[in-house]
């Protein structure tokens, strides 16, 4: 089941990611009640958008690529620091959803080996970030302040923009991935039986699952949006 | 009479007939036959269909064992009278078959190894054990892997049963159907009787049941007198074997010799028969486990019976078929997982260590119900999951603990176990090593024993065929009996000994002498701790008394005048006790200072040793003029190079047999030495073009070692692996997983097979190392992810805190 679930998820998610964009480039699309039309409409972009996503880089298209991301301007400490969350996050989601995926026997040998030591660093540098950068993740509640007709009331929506989600997406990111952590961490301690392991490994592939989620969304909304120079 | 009368008498008699049909007709179809017939008919027909109903009845779910006072008969059927003259031994098939249908027990698993089509996982295979050929060949009628079939070595029933009786609970190949029993040229059914399916083997519980008994019945050919005297019911004497071939049982007592060739014969102990001829057996349902482990035992070479462990159910008063169970059909529950499916019996999966303790398979799929007998629920905290799903339970569970890598255990079945009697029985070979872990063809690994097979063989175009040993033997000649001059020399030399007297040999380091058996017992002379090495000491032939070693010729010079006749004595014994050994090269001489002692006529005769014969000294053997040693160097060397060892074969030997197989009269009129081989330590031995011994790899896996699980003993919980911690198996040096063994056989040979365990198991050496390496980290790595947890958990709880907090305009908005 949760490769199933996780399958879908993956795809449920980037297929959202992907809508988002939609309407971003179809303003046109946002008011449109006909499901049907949007769906063909979505679906159209999409075809157009996959040979463009297949194609073959230039060369050193990808070191160009990796080389444009924001955290090689941080400062040293920082940058290190990030380098090694995003680094140490995207070998274990990849090891791991891999090997449960398209490995009969899952996660074993020297990938698991590799796939402990970079929860040990996910888990420390996940604990610097915190307490860093949570700062800026927080909510700050803003006053609302409800229109006069009745015309304005019907549309109104609570202001909630791509930056409130990635706020939350951090949020969820960071339970998350304690949460996989706490469950590996108490899955080698001698406390827990046969019952308990079985309950401890579901917890950590749940949490990891949940937290690619939450990276996927963070890393569209946050880490690849366009920014202001400023920032 | 009358036309007219005698056909009304014709009508009459077919009448009769008619109504006689009809009767006995109405009588079969209209249930049991005891409404018909008197009461009792049908225990006196236990062939007829009532009888057959009679013992597939139910279970009336009384949990008693009723008394089994039952009348005795013999294969013919016939009531045994125990003083009758002369009586037959009781038949199981006539004796029990009455209420527990034979038949249907013969297809159980003790007996149907033959006929099987189902066999399951491996079990332990019989092992062909003929020191002198040095022949280690695992055999099984089940096809298993690594075992031969017996029809491949041309083992007909009557040889597997006299190689293998001792240890056969009776039926299968020891009562072959007359098809298979009486053709056979080297057979002698007719006079042995065949052996029956022994109930009383496992049900006996009586404490007369002797194993040894049916063991000494069996090598007597005693076969259809061996459950008799085995349960004790009756003293069974004579010996089949002893017989001419030509004896029935229908001839009774051998009239013309009561000495040598007595036929078996039973007197019964009369003690035990009520009035009416009927015998008490005292019956165990279930089997006692004494009866199970007269076969079944296993126990470490170097354990003192005092100290060996016991199996912890056992230990809690389990009993072997409390969990090995099984029907009348016997069909004994073998208790490892996929048993079940492979059987089609459910109840199976009850028996399973999983099943038992946790009532699920290896996948965590629940199938029955846990708990059985008490079985207690484990816990196994803290250890990781893909131990459950990549092992079996038995790796950390059963066996010897494997801290000091392999065990050499014996095993009743392969090193003849629990036979007694003035013949030493047990074997120290084959050398049965375990727990030895290895992956199954599911992927799970599991701890087995095992033993590495060692034949002699010609390939068949990509197979390898075993020879018989008895080929070998034939072939080989003098080669292989080495030991035997030399035994039969001292034996010889002994009658020229006095009283607490031992004739020895000396050679290379090596003190000979002659044991009770017959074969020759070697001890250092030379300790290694008092700077000596064996090969320093030279030959010399002696006799030992109260531990002191004195020259078996003493030395005296023959030309002088005082001197002491019991010098001459001592030489005249010597050459009088040389004189009898049987194939001699020649006459017995003994050379003292250039004079030469022959025995001329019964009379020492004492001469001028001529010229060629300056150097000689000692006893020897004169042939063609020239003096010759005692033993040849060959049979010296040999003998010396495998003393202190269980070598029973040098290379030299394998050398010299491979040529004497390969010789054209050996092998039918073919000469070459190329497609003949040895195999021993799992290496292959052949002779290259020179005729130089080479060692190499056996066609197929010929050499590999054959293996199969073990499941007992059970350690405790406390002595499993793991209990300790994960670094019972997980370090950089673990036994579990590095140790390497090589390969053993009866030849002396450094070329031999290694095996290291991570090969067996088929897992990665190098990354259990750097595996095994990270436990040294691991506290640390604990330490770590706990602080990480709780130090990031206390911001999300802040971050929690603080949401409320605003949410609930308990925490103002800063400015």
């Amino acid at each position: 089941m949760f490769v199933v679930v996780s399958l879908l998820a993956l795809a449920a998610t980037g297929l959202g990611l992907a809508f988002r964009r939609f309407r971003h480039h179809h303003p046109s699309s946002e008011g449109n009640i006909l499901y049907a039309a949007v769906a063909r409409d979505y679906t159209k972009w999409l075809a157009t958008r996959i040979p463009g996503a297949l194609k073959k880089p230039a060369p050193g298209g990808w070191a160009a690529w990796v080389k444009s991301f924001r955290v090689w301007r941080l400062p040293l400490f920082e940058k290190w620091l990030l380098a090694c969350l995003y680094g140490s996050f995207a070998y274990l989601a990849a090891s791991g959803f891999f090997c449960v995926i398209f490995v009969p026997r899952g996660l074993y040998g020297f990938p698991l080996v590799l796939h402990v030591f970079a929860g040990a660093i996910f888990a420390i540098c996940l604990t610097l970030v915190a307490y860093l950068r949570a700062r800026r993740f927080t909510f700050e509640p803003r006053p609302l302040a409800l229109p006069g007709d009745l015309e304005s009331v019907r549309r109104f929506r609570i202001p909630w923009g791509p930056r409130d989600w990635a706020k939350l997406v951090f949020w969820v990111f960071l339970a998350a991935g304690v949460s996989a952590a706490a469950a590996e961490l108490l899955a080698m301690l001698p406390w827990f039986h046969y019952q308990g392991e079985v309950i401890l490994l579901d917890w950590h592939r749940w949490s990891a699952l949940v937290s690619l989620l939450a990276a996927i969304v963070f890393a569209d909304l946050e880490l690849f949006a366009p920014r202001p120079e400023a920032e | 009479m009358s036309t007219a009368g005698r056909t009304a008498r014709r009508a009459a008699r077919a009448l009769t007939a008619l109504a006689a049909v009809a009767f006995f007709a109405l009588a079969s179809a209209s249930g049991p036959a005891g409404a018909w017939a008197a009461p009792g008919a049908a225990w006196a027909a236990p062939a007829s269909g009532a009888g057959a109903d009679l013992k597939q009845k139910p279970w009336d779910g009384n949990r008693t064992t009723p008394a089994h006072l039952i009348p005795l008969r013999d294969e013919n059927d016939q009531l045994i009278v125990p003083t009758d003259v002369d009586p037959m031994p009781f038949s199981a098939r006539y004796t029990c078959g009455p209420c527990h249908d034979y038949k249907t027990v013969q297809g159980g698993w003790h007996w149907n190894a033959m006929k099987s089509e189902k066999n399951g996982r491996p079990g332990e295979p019989w092992i062909w054990l003929d020191p002198r050929t040095g022949t280690v060949l695992p055999l099984s009628y089940r096809r298993w892997p690594g075992t031969w079939d017996p029809k491949v070595l041309r083992l007909n029933p009557w040889d597997f049963t006299a190689l293998f009786g001792r240890h056969l609970p009776g039926g299968g190949p020891a009562e072959p159907g007359d098809e298979v029993a009486f053709p056979g040229a080297d057979s002698r059914w007719n006079v042995s009787g065949k052996a029956e399916a022994n109930c009383l083997a496992c049900h006996n519980k009586s404490g007369r049941q002797d194993e040894s008994e049916w063991a000494k019945q069996v090598l007597r050919q005693n076969l259809r007198w061996a459950a008799t005297a085995a349960a004790g019911v009756g003293e069974v004497g004579g010996m089949a074997s002893r017989l001419h071939e030509t004896w029935d049982v229908a001839d009774g007592p051998n009239l013309d010799d009561h000495e040598w060739a007595v036929a078996p014969s039973v007197k019964y102990r009369t003690v035990d028969f009520d009035s009416k001829h009927r015998y008490f057996f005292d019956i165990a349902y279930p089997p006692e486990d004494r009866n199970c482990l007269a076969c079944h035992s296993v126990s470490p070479v170097k354990d003192a019976r005092a100290t060996s462990p016991v199996d912890v159910h056992t230990a809690r008063g389990i009993k072997c078929a409390e969990c090995h169970r099984n029907g009348l059909g016997h069909a004994i529950t073998r208790g490892y997982e996929g048993e079940a499916a492979e059987t089609g019996d459910r109840t199976a999966e009850s028996f399973t260590c999983r099943g038992c303790h946790l009532g699920e398979d290896a996948s965590g799929t629940r199938l029955v119900m846990p708990g059985r007998l008490g079985a207690p629920y484990p816990k196994h905290t803290g250890i990781p999951l893909v131990h459950f799903r990549r092992l079996e339970c038995t790796v950390c569970h059963s066996g010897p603990v494997p801290d000091k890598g392999w065990t050499r255990v014996r095993t009743s079945r392969a090193n003849r176990l629990g036979i007694y009697g003035v013949a030493q029985w047990s074997t120290d070979q084959p050398a049965v090593m375990e727990p030895v872990f290895m992956r199954d063809g599911g992927g799970r690994i599991g701890p087995r024993r095992l033993v590495w097979p060692a034949f002699w063989a010609r390939t068949e175009g990509k197979s390898v065929v075993p020879l018989q040993p008895g080929e070998v033997e034939t072939a080989a000649g003098d080669v292989l009996k080495c030991e035997d001059r030399v035994a039969a020399l001292l034996a010889a030399l002994a009658q020229a000994c006095g009283e607490n007297e031992f004739a020895v040999l000396g050679a290379r380091g090596w003190l000979f002498e002659v044991n009770v058996d017959g074969g020759l017992d070697a001890a250092a002379m030379v300790a290694p701790e008092q700077g000596g090495t064996p090969n320093d000491a030279p030959l010399f032939w002696g006799t030992k008394k109260d531990g002191v070693i004195s020259p078996l010729v003493p030395d005296f010079d023959p030309a002088a005048q005082d001197k002491d006749p019991a010098a001459e004595t001592k030489v005249q014994a010597t050459l009088e006790a040389l004189a009898t050994v049987a194939g001699a090269p020649g006459p017995p001489a003994v050379v003292v200072r250039k004079t030469i002692y022959r025995m001329a006529e019964g009379n020492l005769a004492a001469a001028e040793a001529p010229a060629e014969l300056a150097g000689a000294a000692g006893a020897g053997w004169l042939v063609g003029g020239k003096f010759v040693p005692l033993a040849s160097d060959f049979d010296v060397r040999t003998v010396a190079a495998k003393a202190g060892t269980e070598r029973t074969l040098t290379e030299e030997q394998v050398g010299l047999v491979l040529k004497a197989l390969a010789a054209p009269e050996a092998k039918g009129g073919q000469g070459g030495t190329s497609d003949l081989l040895y195999v021993s330590g799992g290496r292959a031995f052949r002779l290259d073009k020179a005729g130089r011994l080479k060692s190499g790899e056996a066609a197929g896996d010929a050499a590999a070692p054959v293996t199969w699980p073990l499941a007992h003993n059970v350690r405790p919980v406390q002595q499993s692996l793991g209990w300790n911690g994960c670094t019972d198996c997980h370090t950089a040096d673990s036994k579990f997983f590095f140790k390497t063994a090589s390969g053993t056989g009866p030849l002396l040979t450094k070329s031999v097979a290694t095996k290291s365990a991570t090969s067996l198991m088929r897992v990665g050496s190098l990354f259990h190392r750097v595996f095994g390496l990270t436990f040294a980290f691991r506290p640390f790595f604990k330490l770590l992810l706990a602080v990480t947890v709780i130090a990031t958990g206390a911001v999300l709880a802040v971050f929690l805190v603080v949401v409320a907090g605003k949410l609930a305009g308990l925490i103002e908005k800063r400015s």
